[in-house]
């Protein structure tokens, strides 16, 4: 069932409790995380956090830990699966889940006593109305056997009219049921077809500490960080985006105004956190700035920089704001203090000539001390690259462990390795987007685009991760659209596969929706892959919580992608 | 004494702090810490004030030297005098590290108090340095030094003390036989 009042039903209840966190592997559950901490460290609540990647290991740390705990809090995983059928709670077991993907499960939605769904009602959810697709049978089995045994009492002959009537109700009754269970099949079938996102799971728990007021900057900034990296990954809309950025915004006035007098200033340590309408270039403020246009999505697919007529586009681009080429590689910091003064405003002129009309988005920024200066662009990039970094000996839980570090201010040489790993990562996605294309890996089989990622290429470790193989994914659509000539291509969605796990021999496979300006991010490949799986008996693991993930054994790969072929043609 | 050791003893003083919350009076050891109520001023220990800020359940008034113009005062005195002049607090520097660093933005205009303390300091470590120098190369028996605070003794004692040590060594080697007991550890 939903909660509506989130500090009396759900806060109050788990404060004086002892509380299991479990919490998935991406950067919105993880500033949540941190914001409910920090919530848990003020009232001293004792709480246990159990990161889980995936559907088995959520499965393996419940049954670890349900002798010990009564209350557990999911962030961002178990909304969209049957979760007491998973998981076989014992009856007292309460679930607090806050969970992005949608749809929430139909069971999740009408369970009343265990389990409390902390997200708002009015979420664009679309969830069909109970007697759509939940029916008392007994009641009326009950009434046709009470109907019997009445009529049993009766003489002879009046019993055997009283029984055709009563098979004519029962054939009236079957038929009705027949009826209501195909239009419940439908109903579900439709609710459950595509898979998206909701509000970030870190705005919900910072509203959470707003009624509570103990927010502080802080937690507004994992709360920006969260809902940033819900645009980065390609999970929200663009409207709701700016929409959320509005309700952002305000908190954030909010406490500017309040902590900021003029005469009696605050500390040049102290947090600010402000609205920036800065440049889509990824992480440019900690590399040059040609590395940072030479590897954002945005401005390498406009100019199609893996071609030679793009890199002179690129030096006529430079050329044209009048930006020295010396400077524009050398380090940002260190750039002329007269070219970084009016460089948003240089930029967004020159490219809205090159036909970039977004080269700005909205955004905030923080600032703390002499020298830290963030983006909430470059924080999500930092802690993927940490969460999912591939170095050897080091476990899921230690990769967790110190992408939750580099979110604090105290830990900022973390953050600092953070970002570059970010830069590899990205220069290695941007070379991988540039070989696939001039070799043309991608290929259109129908119904979708399919490209595979061979064992042998530079950094296909990095893509056995599925935030920055959906990140390549992304890319990987946005450049192909750019370059092909094909105008029915341009519409498809794309499916992507590179290997994961060489000795077990499997790939990961993952699917993202057609690249639109108006797209609204809705993913039917999670049911379109069980579906294929199926009918060819693969070996799939669809492990993920994204349903729009599976892993597949290397030798089902052909048999597999046919069955897709012919299911979605 | 190690310098976590001073900080824990200035952690004792009490700072005036306005809750956010209400507690009956609570009877501890140290003494009895009275009724919390929302919104008005209680003082308290600055162990219970920093503990009471990390979560949010409070805001830290500012003592009153710690201000802009007092301490500018203080500074241009003890620039002038050559001995110590009294000092605000018998532990101003330990609170003003822990303040600054827990509850800045309680504090108005942190950054000025924090250099203007940090020269305070600067100027009395110096007179100390000048004076323990003096008194070493004029080989005196006494000294009398007023309004110095326990951080200061500390940081000068370990090196004075040894220092005076060794030099009793050598005095003592350079003339076999007589004893000189005038360098006795204090």
């Amino acid at each position: 069932m939903f909660i509506t009042d989130i500090r009396k039903e759900f806060y109050e209840v788990v404060a004086n409790q002892r509380v299991a966190l479990l919490v998935a592997s991406d950067i919105d559950a993880l500033c949540a995380c941190k914001i409910i901490q920090a919530l848990f460290h003020c009232d001293q609540v004792q709480y246990t956090l159990i990161p889980v990647t995936a559907w088995q290991d959520l499965g393996t740390a419940f049954l670890e830990h349900k002798e010990q705990f009564k209350y557990f809090v999911l962030i961002n995983c178990g909304a969209n699966v049957d979760l007491l059928e998973m998981l076989q709670p014992d009856d007292d077991s309460v679930f607090f889940i806050c969970d992005t993907h949608r749809p929430v499960d139909v069971v999740n939605v009408y369970n009343d006593s265990q389990i409390k769904l902390l997200i708002k009602q009015d979420d664009d959810l679309g969830v069909p109305s109970y007697d759509d697709i939940f029916r008392d049978e007994e009641d009326e089995e009950g009434a046709d056997s009470g109907n019997e045994s009445e009529d049993g009492s009766e003489p002879s002959g009046k019993r055997r009219r009283f029984d055709e009537g009563a098979i004519e109700r029962r054939i009236d009754r079957q038929r009705a049921k027949r009826e209501w269970e195909t239009r419940r099949r439908e109903i579900l079938f439709d609710y459950e077809q595509y898979e998206y996102h909701g509000t970030s799971a870190a705005v919900m728990f910072f509203e959470l500490a707003w009624v509570l007021t103990k927010d502080t900057k802080d937690m507004l900034w994992w709360a920006i960080i969260g809902l940033t990296d819900q645009w980065v990954h390609d999970k929200i809309t663009h409207m709701k985006y700016v929409t959320d950025i509005a309700t952002m915004q305000r908190h954030v006035s909010r406490h500017n105004h309040r902590n900021e007098d003029e005469e009696n200033s605050l500390s040049i340590d102290c947090m600010r956190i402000s609205f920036e309408y800065d440049l889509r270039l990824t992480l440019y403020q900690h590399w040059s700035l040609y590395e940072s246009i030479c590897n954002s999505c945005y401005t390498t697919c406009h100019f199609k920089l893996w071609t030679l007529n793009g890199q002179k586009k690129l030096q006529e681009f430079l050329a044209d704001m009048g930006l020295p080429l010396k400077q524009v590689r050398q380090k940002f910091n260190s750039m002329d203090m007269t070219i970084k003064e009016n460089l948003r405003d240089v930029i967004e002129e020159s490219s809205n000539k090159y036909g970039m009309k977004d080269i700005r988005i909205q955004t905030f920024g923080v600032h703390f001390g002499f020298k830290n200066r963030f983006l909430a662009v470059d924080m999500v990039h930092a802690t993927a690259a940490l969460l999912e970094s591939t170095e050897k000996d080091e476990s899921n839980s230690d990769n967790f462990i110190k992408a939750l570090d580099s979110l604090s201010r105290s830990n900022l040489d973390r953050l600092h390795s953070g970002i570059d790993l970010a830069k590899k990562k990205l220069m290695a996605i941007q070379q991988t987007v540039a070989s696939c294309i001039c070799t043309n890996l991608i290929l259109s089989q129908g119904p979708f685009l399919y490209c595979y990622l061979m064992e042998g290429t530079p950094d296909v470790k990095l893509f056995s991760r599925p935030m920055a193989l959906t990140l390549l994914c992304k890319y990987l659509l946005k450049a192909f659209v750019s370059s092909t000539r094909n105008k029915r291509c341009k519409l498809l969605p794309l499916i992507m596969a590179a290997p994961k796990d060489l000795e077990k021999g499997t790939v990961i496979v993952l699917g993202i929706p057609p690249e639109s300006e108006t797209s609204d991010k809705k993913n039917f490949f999670g049911r379109a892959f069980e579906k294929a799986a199926e009918s060819t008996s693969s070996r799939t693991l669809h492990d993920n919580f994204d349903t729009s993930i599976i892993e597949l054994k290397t030798e089902d790969r052909s048999k597999f992608l046919d069955a897709l072929i012919t299911l979605l043609s | 004494m190690d310098a976590s050791e001073v900080e824990f003893l200035a952690e004792k003083e009490t700072v005036k702090i306005i809750p956010n919350f209400s507690l009956d009076k609570i009877y501890l050891i140290g003494g009895d810490l009275g009724p919390f109520n929302p919104g008005l001023p209680v003082d308290v220990p600055v162990w219970l004030a920093l503990n009471l800020k990390q979560r949010q359940k409070c805001r830290i008034v500012p003592p009153a030297w710690m201000d802009v113009d007092k301490l500018e005062e203080m500074r241009d005195l003890e620039r002038k005098e050559d001995t110590f002049t009294p000092v605000p607090s018998p532990y101003y520097m330990e609170l003003t590290k822990l303040l600054l660093n827990f509850a800045s933005d309680n504090i108005p205009k942190a950054d000025e108090i924090r250099t203007l303390v940090k020269d305070i300091w600067d100027t009395r470590i110096a007179k100390l340095r000048l004076s323990a120098d003096s008194f070493i190369s004029q080989l005196e028996a006494h000294a009398k030094l007023d309004n110095l605070t326990l951080m200061e003794i500390n940081t000068i004692r370990a090196f004075l003390l040894d220092s005076l040590n060794c030099l009793y060594k050598l005095r003592s080697n350079q003339h076999p036989g007589s004893s000189k007991g005038q360098f006795a550890d204090f």
